[in-house]
């Protein structure tokens, strides 16, 4: 194989946005110096909750964000953290000054051949909750609710709620034309939207795609509900640990810009790393459950290294999902031995330090993963105390350690039983 | 591109639609030109500017899928995924095992978060003091209290079920393009089989939004036909009185399976799916470019796709949603891709509304049976064409000819355009 196929998926340009700071190096510092940007919720008064705590972007101002201040009014936070991870990756990678330099025809079929790939946290509860006000008017009547609505409701309602707005507006602001999708499969999304564009490239649909995760899940019903499942920490995110007690939920998104080898050496980008391949699996226990033998993640990772086409040897450290809930995080050390045995590569996770970004998490993921193999250092797990017996052969550490490699393996896993592995090179 | 990639064969199809619980009512109701539009049943929609519908009646998701328990977790649109996904699977005369479970995959179009009203109603009751949402007061709600309302509410909520029921520990990804989901869904299943990465893929879309907060969302936006005091007549995609659409419901799954593996199980194989094309319009939320950009893009990647030219088709079931702009603009890319030559054309919706994230499933479904019976669905209420569609559409009854290749349009809010190609199995070059 040579560069001159499509075989080979390069990342040209990279953006990422979350507690922990607001580009990829920011987060990486924050990530790698072990400071956790988790603190107490203040979009609402949670001071009374059993769990005050989450990943919140502090100052976000949607306007400083993304300059353009028509669209706002049919954006949520979660669609402006989105564009704005886009955006950043778009010019990182130097899309659109490439663009500028073609002909009208040129650009055209530049716009053609660029495709948006977005993992969407789909839907959120507040959205629903723009419609108390016709509630409060109906009284309990659903006449007076048909009657009223045009007088009450944004005209615009269900715009503001499409759980593919980001990659809709991604192709609006910059006339990207190319193939797409939006997948909302819950915490995989974003990994999933990686490892399908990178398929997408291989199989020659288009010449670069951008590849974004985004979700802002922090909300009051959103955070109620997972409390009551038993998901969410008391303090902190540990995976991994014996006194590990759930997760924090973050919010943010990431984005790659995902280009074939051809199409990044034609335009002269440079490459920041390689997608080498992926594997998808799911466990069919249901939305919750996940199986204890790791059976799941294991066949995704087995998967991913035969897409790629390298050895298990090969791989040089592990981005594990890492959610800090009690039966995940067994589950997916088991399958790391599944399919390293008895000595893996070093194994990290990120949510500590900025919360679980559900849809975004593997694609924020799949960012540090790349910076991590680009400078040799694989983060340590700041709030890791003592491992649990059940995943004490795991080489997870609180300190950082050298990789083994310029591979990297993300794992993700999501509600429905879903594994993604996603295998990445510097 | 193409040289030793795997053919993919459709060898079962599942429909839950307003015209019948199943593929073959379906199929008879639309060869017989019967409507499923009417008057809104399943709530009181009276106060309404629009007050009618295209309702999947009197289904009940316990007579296809005898396990009660999963059915607690389902809302109504996942009732209807799993009746139709269980039909798929039954007509196409295999289902996962325990040896071939991870090698299938399941891919679904999915509607959006899908909060019951009831629940909301409890949430305002409870917490809403002075028009303003207090979150403290979450803590005393029943919606709040019910694990399960949690579990339905969430946006793969379908996904996991569909995979439970059926077993499958392959491929799965749930998504969602607004009104092109279930043709991206449908699309993105092809591509899994043709890589190798699962032999069998169960793919298709679901969505229901004929409830009182899905009604007034597309009410809003001034989207529905207001013709209530004519139901049966107010979805007429192409006519030049056309006044937006009609909102559907329900399901359409296919069973995809490996061409090869088909053939050598003796399995009876309905069509090819033979391509897939995805692009952006990025113009507007709402509509295409009026010169058809964007919808052109799709039609002509999905004929590279499968290999095609434009000669090679027969029968194009439109998008056609029967609103004044995508209409035109869909006749303007047809035109656009197809040139002067006449190819026949008809939007379903006419006659079982626009089922929004299953449309695309479903219309594929439909193109599938289309190929099957060589008979192409009518374009029903066409009476006086806009002549800015000027096509051959399928008028007054089915059209009885055999179709070599059948493309199955889908564009959504938010831009993104699908096309799937189906090719005749004798039409395939051994």
């Amino acid at each position: 194989m040579t560069d001159g196929d499509c075989s080979k998926i390069f990342v040209t340009g990279m953006g990422s946005i979350c507690a922990a700071g607001k580009n990829p190096d920011a987060v990486w510092e924050t990530v790698r110096s072990g400071r956790s940007a988790i603190g107490p919720v203040t979009q609402w008064d949670a001071s009374t909750w059993p769990t005050p705590l989450a990943g919140e972007i502090g100052d976000f101002d949607p306007r400083v964000l993304i300059p353009d201040r028509k669209v706002h009014k049919l954006l949520r936070r979660t669609d402006v953290l989105g564009l704005y991870a886009a955006d950043r990756a778009i010019d990182a990678a130097g899309l659109l000054a490439h663009r500028a330099t073609l002909d009208a025809e040129a650009a055209a079929e530049f716009n053609d051949r660029t495709g948006v790939y977005v993992g969407s946290g789909g839907g959120a509860y507040h959205i629903q909750y723009d419609f108390f006000p016709l509630l409060t008017v109906a009284d309990g009547d659903l006449g007076t609710f048909g009657r009223e609505l045009t007088a009450t409701i944004n005209p615009m309602w269900l715009l503001r709620t499409l759980p593919n707005n980001v990659l809709c507006h991604i192709g609006i602001r910059h006339d990207l034309k190319g193939p797409n999708v939006c997948l909302t499969t819950h915490s995989v999304s974003g990994t999933l939207a990686i490892a399908e564009a990178a398929a997408a490239l291989r199989a020659g649909e288009a010449e670069r795609i951008v590849a974004v995760g985004h979700d802002a899940p922090i909300e009051p019903q959103m955070i109620l509900y997972l409390d009551r499942l038993g998901l969410l920490a008391r303090d902190a995110v540990r995976p991994f640990d014996v006194r590990r007690s759930g997760c924090l939920l973050g919010e943010g998104a990431a984005a790659l810009v995902v280009e074939t080898a051809a199409a990044a050496r034609d335009r002269g980008a440079t490459p920041l790393g390689e997608v080498l391949g992926s594997g998808c699996t799911s466990e069919a226990e249901g939305l919750i459950a996940i199986r204890a033998d790791g059976d799941g993640p294991a066949r995704a990772i087995a998967l991913a290294l035969d897409d790629a086409g390298i050895e298990a040897a090969a791989v040089g450290m592990i981005v594990a999902h890492g959610n800090g809930t009690r039966n995940s995080d067994v589950s997916e050390a088991a399958a790391i031995h599944r399919v390293f045995g008895a000595s893996p590569p070093p194994v990290t996770a990120f949510k500590w330090a900025f919360g679980h970004l559900l849809a975004a998490s593997g694609a924020l993921d799949a960012v540090l993963a790349l910076m991590a193999v680009r400078c040799g250092v694989v983060p340590g797990v700041a709030t890791l105390g003592a491992r649990d017996p059940e995943c004490a052969d795991l080489p997870v550490s609180a300190a950082p350690q050298p990789t083994r490699s310029d591979v990297a393996l993300v794992l993700s896993r999501g509600f429905a039983g879903m594994n993604v592995a996603l295998l990445l090179r510097a | 591109m193409t040289r030793g990639r795997h053919r993919v064969a459709i060898t079962g199809v599942g429909l839950v639609t307003p015209l019948g619980h199943d593929s073959t009512s379906t199929w008879k109701a639309l060869s017989a030109g019967r409507s499923g539009v009417g008057a809104i049943s399943s709530f009181d929609a009276g106060g309404f500017p629009v007050r009618i519908a295209a309702e999947v009646k009197g289904f009940d998701a316990r007579a296809a899928i005898d396990d009660r328990k999963l059915l607690k977790f389902a809302n109504r649109a996942h009732g209807f995924a799993l009746g139709a996904a269980e039909e798929a699977v039954r007509d196409a005369g295999v289902r996962p095992e325990r040896s071939t479970a991870t090698r299938w995959g399941c891919v679904v179009g999915s509607g959006m978060m899908n909060v019951e009203f009831a629940e909301l109603g409890d949430l305002h009751r409870q917490c809403c003091v002075e028009d303003e949402f207090n979150a403290a007061r979450l803590f005393a709600t029943e919606t709040l209290a019910d694990p399960i309302a949690f579990c339905r509410s969430q946006t793969n909520a379908g996904l996991a079920l569909l995979l439970r029921r059926f077993g499958i520990r392959g491929y799965a990804s749930a998504v969602h393009t607004a009104c092109a989901s279930g043709g991206q869904a449908v699309g993105t299943a092809m591509k899994l089989i043709r890589r190798g990465t699962v032999d069998c893929v169960i793919a298709g879309g679901f969505d229901s939004m004929i409830t009182p907060i899905g009604l007034a969302a597309f009410c809003l936006l001034g989207a529905l036909s207001p013709d209530n005091q004519a139901p049966t007549r107010a979805s007429r995609p192409f006519d030049a009185t056309r006044n937006g659409f009609v909102l559907g419901e329900g399901a359409g799954f296919l069973v995809l399976e490996e061409w090869e593996a088909a053939r050598r199980r003796g399995a009876r194989i309905y069509a090819e799916l033979a391509g897939d094309g995805n692009s952006l319009s990025s113009y507007r939320i709402t509509d295409s470019h009026p010169s058809g950009d964007g919808p052109i893009q799709a039609m002509q990647r999905a004929l590279a796709d499968a290999g095609a030219v434009a000669e090679d088709v027969d029968y194009i079931n439109a998008h056609g949603t029967s609103t004044p702009m995508n209409d035109r603009s869909e006749c303007a890319a047809i035109r656009a891709v197809f040139g002067a030559r006449p190819i026949a054309v008809s939007s379903t919706k006419s006659l079982m509304g626009h089922l929004i994230a299953g449309a695309g499933a479903v219309e594929a479904a439909l193109c599938a049976l289309a190929i099957h019976h060589s008979l192409m669905p009518v374009n029903a209420n066409l009476v006086e064409p806009d002549p800015e569609c000027h096509l051959d559409f399928v008028r007054g009854r089915p059209r009885r000819q055999r179709i070599r290749m059948a493309l199955s349009n889908s564009f959504g809010f938010g831009g993104s355009n699908s096309c799937v190609a189906l090719r005749h199995p004798e039409s395939i070059d051994e």
